[in-house]
Parts: C-alpha cells; sequence; structure tokens
C-alpha cells in the first residue's frame, strides 16, 4: 500500500487525525427504516441514547442520517431536516467537541445540518446535488465524495457494468474532489468513499475492495462503508443479521489497505478490529503486552 | 573496593516500550531507577554491569539494549546505534544512561554454565578495577512460583528464592557462593551466575541495605536493592 508518509492530515471539526489513525464512524439513523437497524433509533431519545452509547465504545465520529439509502416512501426536504437537524443540534449541545457527520446528499438539508453544528457532509450519491460544495465550503465544513455510478439517490444498481469499476471509482470521487477544493472546501476535510454497494453489484464491490489501495494512493483520506451490506451477504450466503464476521473480515482488508475512516453499525467490535490491524502493521502499540517479557 | 552494589532484574518489560499502552509494571521501574541512581550517586571511578548470557565476555562500552530482539516494530525507534548487548547488559546500560552516568562503565556477561569458582574469581577481579568500584548486578530469582509463572509453579522455588533475599537483605552475601546450579537451572534462575559474581565481589558484609523492591507479579522473583560497600 501506499506508505503513510503519503497520507495527509485529516480535520474534521477542531480535531486533527494524522495518516496512521483509524477512525471509527458511528452509524446513528433517524429513520423508521433503514435497512440494519429497522428504525431502532427513530425515537430521538433512544437516537441520543446510542450516541452516549457509541461515544462510550470509542466511536471517533457519529454519522447521522435521516433517509434510508433504499427506495421506499418519499422522504422531503422538510421530513429530512425535521428528522435530523434538531437532533444535530441537540448531539452538538451534548458534545461541544464531538465530530459530527451528516449523511444527505441535498445542498437545503446540508445547509441547515450545518448552522446546526455538522463538521462533515456525508453524501452518499456521488455528488448529485451540485451545490452541496458550496455548503460544505461556507461552512468550513468536510465533504465526502462518493462513487454511486451516477446513479440518481435512492436507486438499485441494475446491470450496471463497467470496463474498469476501479477506474470509474478513481475518475468520479478524485473529480469531484477537485471540485470541492476548487469551489472552497478545505482539501484537509475532504474525504473520498467507493461507495460499496452504491451502483455496483457484488463482484464490482469485491473489486473495489481489493484494489482499494489505488484508491488510497492519491492521497486523500478514504472513507469505507461496508457495515452489513448486500455485497458482504451475497458473497457469504448470509442474511441481514449473519453479515458481522464478514463486516469486519472486509474492514480488517481496508484497513491494511490504507483506509481511514469506517463507517460502521459495531462500534466495538470494528474498534478492535482497526485496532488490531494498526498493531499488526506496527502504526499502534500494543495495549499489554507481558507474555515472555517476564 | 566495591563503593556499592545495585541490584536489578534483567526483565525485558523493564524497557518501557516493551509493555505497549499500559505501563504494566510502574513500581518495579522506579524502584531500578531509584536503585541504579543511587549507585551513580555513590560517585565510583567506574561501574561494571553484570549479568548471565551466552558467553563470558567484556562487551564494547557503547553497546545498547536490543529493543528489536523482543519487539521487532520497536527496534527502529532505539536511539542509539551501538552494537546489541545481551538482555542484562543492555538493560543495565539503559539504566545507568538513563541515571545519567557518563563515567567509565564495564559490560561483563557471565557464561550461564559458568561454575561457581570461576564466577567468584571473576567477582574478585572486578573488585580489584579500581578504589571505588560501582557494581550493578542484573539477576533476579526463580521463574517457577506460580501457575502462571514462566516455568510453572516449583514448590523448591520459594526456599530457593528465600535464600537470595535473605542474603541481599542481611548484606552477607556468603551463601550465594553454595547456589546449587542443577536447582536454579530446574528453577529457570538464569541469574545464578551474576549472584555468584557478586558474592566473589563482596566477601565482606555490606555497610548496609536497603530493598527498593521484592515482588513476584508475574510468578519471576524480581528484587530490587541497593547495598552500600563494606
Amino acid at each position: 500500500m501506499t506508505g503513510a508518509a503519503d497520507q495527509r492530515t485529516l480535520h474534521l471539526g477542531g480535531r486533527a487525525f494524522g495518516p496512521r489513525q483509524r477512525l471509527v464512524m458511528a452509524i446513528v439513523n433517524r429513520t423508521p427504516d433503514s435497512f440494519y437497524d429497522r428504525g431502532a433509533t427513530w425515537e430521538e431519545g433512544a437516537a441520543m441514547e446510542r450516541v452516549h452509547q457509541v461515544l462510550g465504545e470509542g466511536a471517533d465520529i457519529v454519522d447521522i442520517g435521516g433517509v434510508p439509502a433504499a427506495p421506499g416512501a418519499d422522504v422531503s426536504v422538510t421530513e429530512e431536516i425535521r428528522r435530523t437537524v434538531p437532533f444535530v443540534a441537540a448531539v452538538r449541545a451534548a458534545y461541544p467537541d464531538l465530530v459530527i457527520s451528516v449523511d444527505t446528499w441535498r445542498h437545503q438539508v446540508a445547509r441547515e445540518l450545518c448552522a446546526a453544528g455538522a463538521d462533515l457532509v456525508n453524501d452518499t450519491w456521488g455528488g448529485w446535488d451540485e451545490r452541496l460544495p458550496e455548503v460544505a465550503a461556507e461552512y468550513g465544513v468536510g465533504l465526502v465524495c462518493s462513487h454511486a455510478g451516477g446513479l440518481p439517490p435512492r436507486t438499485r444498481p441494475y446491470r450496471v457494468e463497467y470496463d474498469d469499476v476501479m477506474a470509474d471509482v478513481l475518475e468520479r470521487t478524485l473529480a469531484q474532489a477537485d471540485r470541492a477544493v476548487t469551489r472552497g472546501v478545505d482539501p484537509s476535510r475532504v474525504i473520498i468513499d467507493p461507495a460499496h454497494d452504491f451502483g455496483k453489484n457484488s463482484w464490482h464491490s469485491l473489486e473495489v475492495t481489493r484494489r482499494l489501495d489505488e484508491m488510497v494512493a492519491p492521497g486523500w483520506p478514504v472513507l469505507v462503508s461496508l457495515s452489513h451490506k448486500d455485497f458482504i451477504g451475497e458473497t457469504l450466503n448470509a442474511g441481514r443479521d449473519e453479515r458481522l464476521v464478514g463486516t469486519l473480515a472486509t474492514t480488517a482488508v481496508c484497513a491494511w489497505l490504507g483506509a481511514r475512516v469506517f463507517r460502521a453499525h459495531q462500534v466495538t467490535q470494528t474498534r478492535q478490529v482497526l485496532d488490531m490491524v494498526s498493531a499488526i502493521r506496527g502504526e499502534r502499540p500494543p495495549a499489554r503486552t507481558v507474555r515472555g517479557l517476564a | 573496593m566495591i563503593a556499592g552494589v545495585a541490584i536489578c532484574p534483567p526483565a525485558p518489560l523493564l524497557a518501557r516500550e516493551l509493555t505497549g499502552l499500559d505501563p504494566v509494571v510502574p513500581e518495579l521501574r522506579q524502584a531500578c531507577a531509584a536503585a541504579a541512581e543511587r549507585l551513580v550517586k555513590a560517585e565510583p571511578e567506574v561501574i561494571a554491569v553484570v549479568g548471565s548470557a551466552r558467553r563470558t565476555a567484556v562487551w564494547p562500552a557503547d553497546g545498547r539494549l536490543n529493543l528489536a530482539a523482543f519487539g521487532p516494530a520497536l527496534g527502529l525507534r532505539d536511539e542509539k546505534t551501538g552494537p546489541p548487548l545481551p538482555l542484562p547488559l543492555g538493560l543495565g546500560a539503559r539504566l545507568l544512561d538513563e541515571g545519567g552516568y557518563t563515567g567509565p562503565r564495564l559490560l561483563q556477561s557471565v557464561h550461564s554454565g559458568e561454575p561457581a569458582a570461576a564466577c567468584l574469581r571473576l567477582g574478585a577481579r572486578l573488585r580489584t578495577l579500581s578504589d571505588r568500584v560501582g557494581l550493578l548486578v542484573m539477576a533476579d530469582g526463580s521463574a517457577c512460583r506460580s501457575l502462571r509463572a514462566p516455568g510453572y509453579l516449583d514448590p523448591r522455588a520459594a526456599a530457593f528464592d528465600a535464600t537470595i533475599a535473605d542474603a541481599v537483605r542481611s548484606g552477607d552475601l556468603g551463601p550465594l557462593r553454595a547456589m546449587d546450579h542443577g536447582l536454579a537451572r530446574e528453577l529457570l534462575a538464569d541469574g545464578r551466575p551474576a549472584w555468584q559474581v557478586l558474592a566473589g565481589a563482596m566477601p565482606g558484609r555490606a555497610a548496609s541495605t536497603e530493598i527498593h523492591y521484592e515482588a513476584d507479579p508475574f510468578g519471576v522473583f524480581y528484587l530490587v536493592a541497593w547495598l552500600a560497600g563494606e
């Protein structure tokens, strides 16, 4: 993989994260119908409880979203704002220094969320709304530039094909990153994401995982969002509740290949995988070593 | 003449880097640092560091702890560049460095199978290095003091270690001359030759003794002590 020396320091909120730090971004859904948690944190109290919990478990970032990725009942801009903005404001009030990411593709929503205290706009839909960088620049926050293969938000891939999926991922995400910087987003706050499953069949997602080092090489911090996704389910013939091991295995591979931010449901387990990989790479001391050393 | 003796265990985990994020035994490290400091403050003209190894030899005075042998990922962080030393000497050299000692040092290893008579002779020779010789003895007791000990529990370990502790505490090192080699080997007490070098170097009784640490947190008997010269 690319040496850590080629990687830049990532700034999010008031924090600076070095190239060797591997960050857990904990998912907090304000949706009644997201695929994995099925509305577990739809109630604001439950969602705040989850924030307390994931921070206790070692999350570095929370990622708050109000619209599921899958197709379904329309969620209007107004409704998305209603679901997320007061909650982001409440989390910000409770944790002044916490890095808050918001999962939205709409600039109108992003603007309200940034005003409420968000530090990072996590655009999973590949820059569909071209005005998102403006908002990120205006508020001095970060932006995730992802690859959805040009698909509109909340659509599923159907017979998608690529001559070279990683080439397409690189072309689109790097172009978005450059555009974001041109429009005034702080380059030290730009992240790229291959967006597993988005605009990809499972073969494509496996391919971008295998070749993730190519995405790390240009130097932008790479985020991966793997948790319980369909490519893992299809690979292992595993139902939605049976994908944790596959998720963690993929997490380890991506970490080894240089990814730096890991969007996840299970913080404790993800943290352990990342700490293990960091120790194997010699980038983090083990917690406590005594065996054979007495 | 012996100006004073510091005794510390040659446990790799004395090197703070090796225990990861957890300091594990900060009190042991502090005790060793205090003993080494005591030795330096006694103003010896030369300090001889003694520890057991695969051969009896004098090592280059600029030698350093071979951290990479125990934590390969840590090797590159070692700032000093001298030749790598056997573990007890490497740890001893580091203790002297950390204690601010810059005077002459003699790094003496003793073969782990060296007979008692040879160890005693070596000690007697070290004693005559100068009028004020400081000794840093890197030795510990058995490694068989509990079920989780490196050598498992051996009921003979307690008495074996008590002999060492009593001798050091009393300042009369005579009983160390007769340490049982076979038993020492079975109890993984690698420090045996170093203890006998000490006995040879200090035939008279120490003027005073201080025990800085005495415990077996991992089933290995650690003793940190300071002996004032005869």
